[in-house]
């Protein structure tokens, strides 16, 4: 290049050039995001009322921790090891599995302790309760928090292997595949009130899909979103319709790195389809699956239309999740210190799956 | 060239004075895509407000109204942010138990000296629709309607279970009666007896309520929550039993319920006054089972007539009166010319508010209007309360553990009743 054109040219050296392109990232994210974040710590700690404060600024009162208080403790809490037995055992025998899988070698120091701290939340956490003649101040809190990891336990698998074995049957060169993963896809792009609307009409006991079907074969239709056993189930079927997409691309871009010779080599040795899959496709995947499940996981703990346009957290609260609870305390119950002390709580719970992503993603790594 | 351009700027200016006054305009009722502005010939709620609310934009001189786009069930949360943001829209519609919550916090414009200028005289308001409006001696709204629950009927059905008499349907006095119907309605006609959003909207709780205001009771008084007694209990049963006879469905939600009436798989219905111009028209269509279609006012099953009722009013904020003369005197305008086409929205079955509408021939004369002209006088609500939505959502939820998840009825009105305390506490 000429020696012209650069006659203008600011010399900067490495640091400030990418500050200078750095900036208008920084700008954005301390506005969107920084900020939002520590103003909405802030307002958790505050007696807040939405609209009386939008009237009249000394609206508010300082109150520390107390919404955090009010929200998650209660009147005489005790904690017992058996006050739970089944999570709580079933937490210990996972500090167990994961002291002996070190022992023997089979996974990381760093895999190890984060089992074993996960484990360990499972037999605490659990283990607090009311004593007798106490209560926890809000009776919901808590239900929703379980309602939301019931959600997350089980549309995290679902949408991680029905992926997985979509973008494994996909992963060929053909005009037909590429016309089925188009398809797949396609779910991604809708929005929320589009998925619920599509999954209101196939769940309806009258004119739904499934419904039909039932009918065909002489069965009493289910009404899915007001039974307790299959609200649940329902939204998280919608959810995992809904959030195949991106998953699926994911898998198919870590499929298409594994190397043909592989297979070929295991071809030799007598391994070729689900045996192939278990010893070569999944141990190549292994990272893509670490990355596909925390994602999800992040994602779906910020899980609100589902259940606020299919159910409305019905029946008796079973599918009231956590952000349609900080929304109502927030938006109809004008209680804006209380919700921003459960959206506080919700970031720790999201930020430390972050941590765990990027623990392990640096593992992997060394 | 400057000459020019200054000009043209103040030809603009002159010009967008000379434009009309823009009311943006915040509602519920749901969507109608073309309501057009003829106010007599649009059908059901949504159709018929929009039809009115064009009709403003189109004959108010200087002034276009702007309807926002809002959905039904998250109105209010929208609002509230739109206040809390410092953009609410010019006027809109809320329900009378609101008012607490709204105005008490300076939210919405006094109208009170402002009305008669308008051309909205308050003194052709019913009483309770000026009751309905009024705060701390203010008037915060002009009314709109009373709605309130009721019976609505499929006279095939009742005639076939013997339950007609001289035209009239007969509804039942008691429980015990109520079962006693229920259970001959299915013996002749395999239908359930009476439908009703048991599983979404708190229709289920508005049952509940006027069930229990029948006996004299409420739940709360003051800052004491008073559910877990004997009258929510029979009031809870009255309903239960029903659902353990096998003669009504407590999982079917709004669209649901509707649907089984029109079908003609229910002979009651349990739903509010907004539909009664609705199922009019569905009842006459062919290719709908209800064809003969009547409405009553909800039965008195225990000592006091009751119903649930509430009233849609529209409201200006507080801050378009302070800020903007021009935009407060426009939207004044708006409510003024919904005032006068009080009739119109009384054709949805709604209760109008006009002393001068209720006493016309044109009222007199709507379809099933001589039906259910018990029901003003038995419409009540619950407590004005700044926590309304929460405690009604509470109530839905406990009760609809009852009918759908069986909860058993004990423990659920004592959860209620813990946490309506702990509403009512904050």
């Amino acid at each position: 290049m000429g020696r012209t054109s650069g006659q203008f040219r600011l010399k900067l050296n490495e640091r400030q050039a990418a500050l200078v392109l750095l900036t208008p990232f920084l700008a954005v994210y301390g506005v969107f995001l920084v900020y939002p974040f520590f103003k909405g710590f802030w307002i958790s700690l505050h007696d807040w009322n939405l609209l009386a404060v939008a009237f009249n600024p000394d609206a508010k009162e300082f109150v520390g921790l107390r919404n955090y208080q009010r929200v998650m403790w209660g009147r005489d809490i005790e904690w017992g090891a058996f006050a739970q037995p089944f999570i709580q055992l079933f937490g210990l025998a996972v500090i167990g599995l994961a002291i002996f899988l070190r022992r023997v070698g089979r996974v990381s120091k760093v895999t190890a302790i984060a089992i074993g701290l996960a484990a360990a939340l499972l037999f605490v956490l659990p283990g607090f309760h009311p004593g007798e003649g106490g209560r926890w101040y809000d009776r919901r809190f808590w239900p929703t928090v379980g309602n939301t990891l019931v959600f997350v336990g089980l549309t995290v698998p679902g949408v991680a292997i029905t992926a997985l074995i979509l973008a494994a049957a996909l992963n060929r060169e053909t005009r037909a595949m590429g016309l089925l993963r188009t398809i797949f896809f396609v779910s991604q792009v809708l929005s929320v009130t589009v998925v619920t609307l599509i999954w209101q009409i196939m769940f309806s006991p009258r004119q739904g899909l499934i419904a039909n079907i039932t009918d065909l074969f002489g069965g009493s239709p289910i009404i899915w979103l007001t039974d307790e056993r299959f609200a649940m189930a329902a939204i998280v079927i919608t959810t995992v319709w809904w959030s195949l997409g991106i998953a699926m691309i994911l898998f198919l871009a870590g499929l298409q790195d594994i190397s043909r010779d592989l297979y070929e080599a295991a071809a030799l040795d007598n391994a070729s389809g689900v045996k192939a899959f278990w010893f070569i496709t999944l141990p190549n995947l292994k990272r893509t699956i670490t990355l596909v499940v925390v994602l999800q996981i992040i994602l779906h703990f910020q899980v609100f239309g589902q259940s606020h346009l299919m159910t409305n957290g019905g029946p008796d609260d079973t599918t009231q999740v956590l952000v349609r609870y900080i929304y109502q305390s927030a938006f109809r119950d004008s209680e804006l210190g209380r919700a921003s002390a459960m959206a506080v709580f919700l970031f720790v719970i999201m930020g430390a799956f972050s941590v765990l992503q990027f623990v392990l993603g640096r593992e992997e790594d060394a | 060239m400057k000459h020019v351009l200054i000009t043209a700027a103040a030809a603009a200016t002159i010009a967008s004075g000379a434009m009309a006054q823009e009311v943006t305009l915040g509602r519920f009722f749901g969507a109608c895509e073309d309501a057009g502005t003829d106010t007599k010939a649009s059908v059901g709620e949504p159709c018929i407000i929009q039809s009115i609310i064009n009709a403003a934009s189109a004959e108010i001189d200087g002034v276009t109204v702007n309807t926002l786009p809002t959905d039904w069930g998250n109105y209010y949360d929208q609002i509230k942010a739109a206040y809390a943001g410092g953009t609410p829209p010019d006027v809109h519609v809320m329900h009378r138990h609101r008012i607490p919550e709204f105005a008490g916090l300076g939210a919405l414009a006094d109208l009170s000296d402002d009305l008669a200028a308008a051309g909205i005289d308050t003194s052709d308001w019913a009483p309770a629709a000026l009751d309905a409006v009024s705060f701390n001696g203010g008037i915060y709204g002009v009314p709109m309607d009373f709605h309130a629950n009721l019976w609505h009927v499929n006279m095939d059905l009742m005639a076939q279970a013997g339950l007609v008499e001289n035209g009239q349907p007969v509804l039942p006095s008691s429980p015990e009666e109520l079962l006693a119907h229920a259970q001959q309605v299915k013996e002749a006609t395999g239908q359930d007896y009476l439908a009703a959003d048991f599983a979404q909207f708190p229709i289920g709780v508005r049952l509940t309520l006027a069930l229990m205001w029948q006996q004299d009771a409420n739940i709360f008084d003051g800052d004491t929550a008073t559910i877990d007694n004997d009258a929510a209990r029979n009031a809870v049963t009255a309903i239960t039993q029903l659902f353990d006879a096998g003669v009504a469905n407590p999982q079917l939600n709004y669209a649901d319920s509707q649907q089984a009436f029109l079908n003609g798989e229910a002979a009651i219905l349990v739903n509010g006054t907004w539909v009664v111009d609705f199922y009019d028209a569905e009842a006459a269509k062919e290719e709908v089972a209800l064809d003969n279609y009547y409405v009553a006012d909800f039965p008195t099953l225990f000592d006091t007539g009751a119903t649930w009722a509430d009233s849609h009013m529209w409201a200006i904020p507080a801050s378009l009166k302070a800020n903007d003369a021009e935009g407060y005197a426009a939207a004044l305008k708006v409510l003024a010319f919904i005032n006068d086409h009080n009739i119109d929205w009384a054709r949805t079955g709604h209760m109008a508010v006009r002393n001068s509408v209720l006493e016309s021939d044109a009222y007199a004369n709507l379809p099933h209007r001589d039906e259910y002209t018990g029901t003003a006088a038995i419409a009540r609500d619950t407590p004005p309360s700044e926590r309304y939505g929460a405690i009604q959502d509470v109530l839905n939820r406990e009760l609809q553990a009852i009918w759908l998840t069986g909860k058993s009825v004990d423990m659920a009105l004592a959860d209620a009743e813990a946490e309506v305390q702990d509403l009512l506490d904050r």
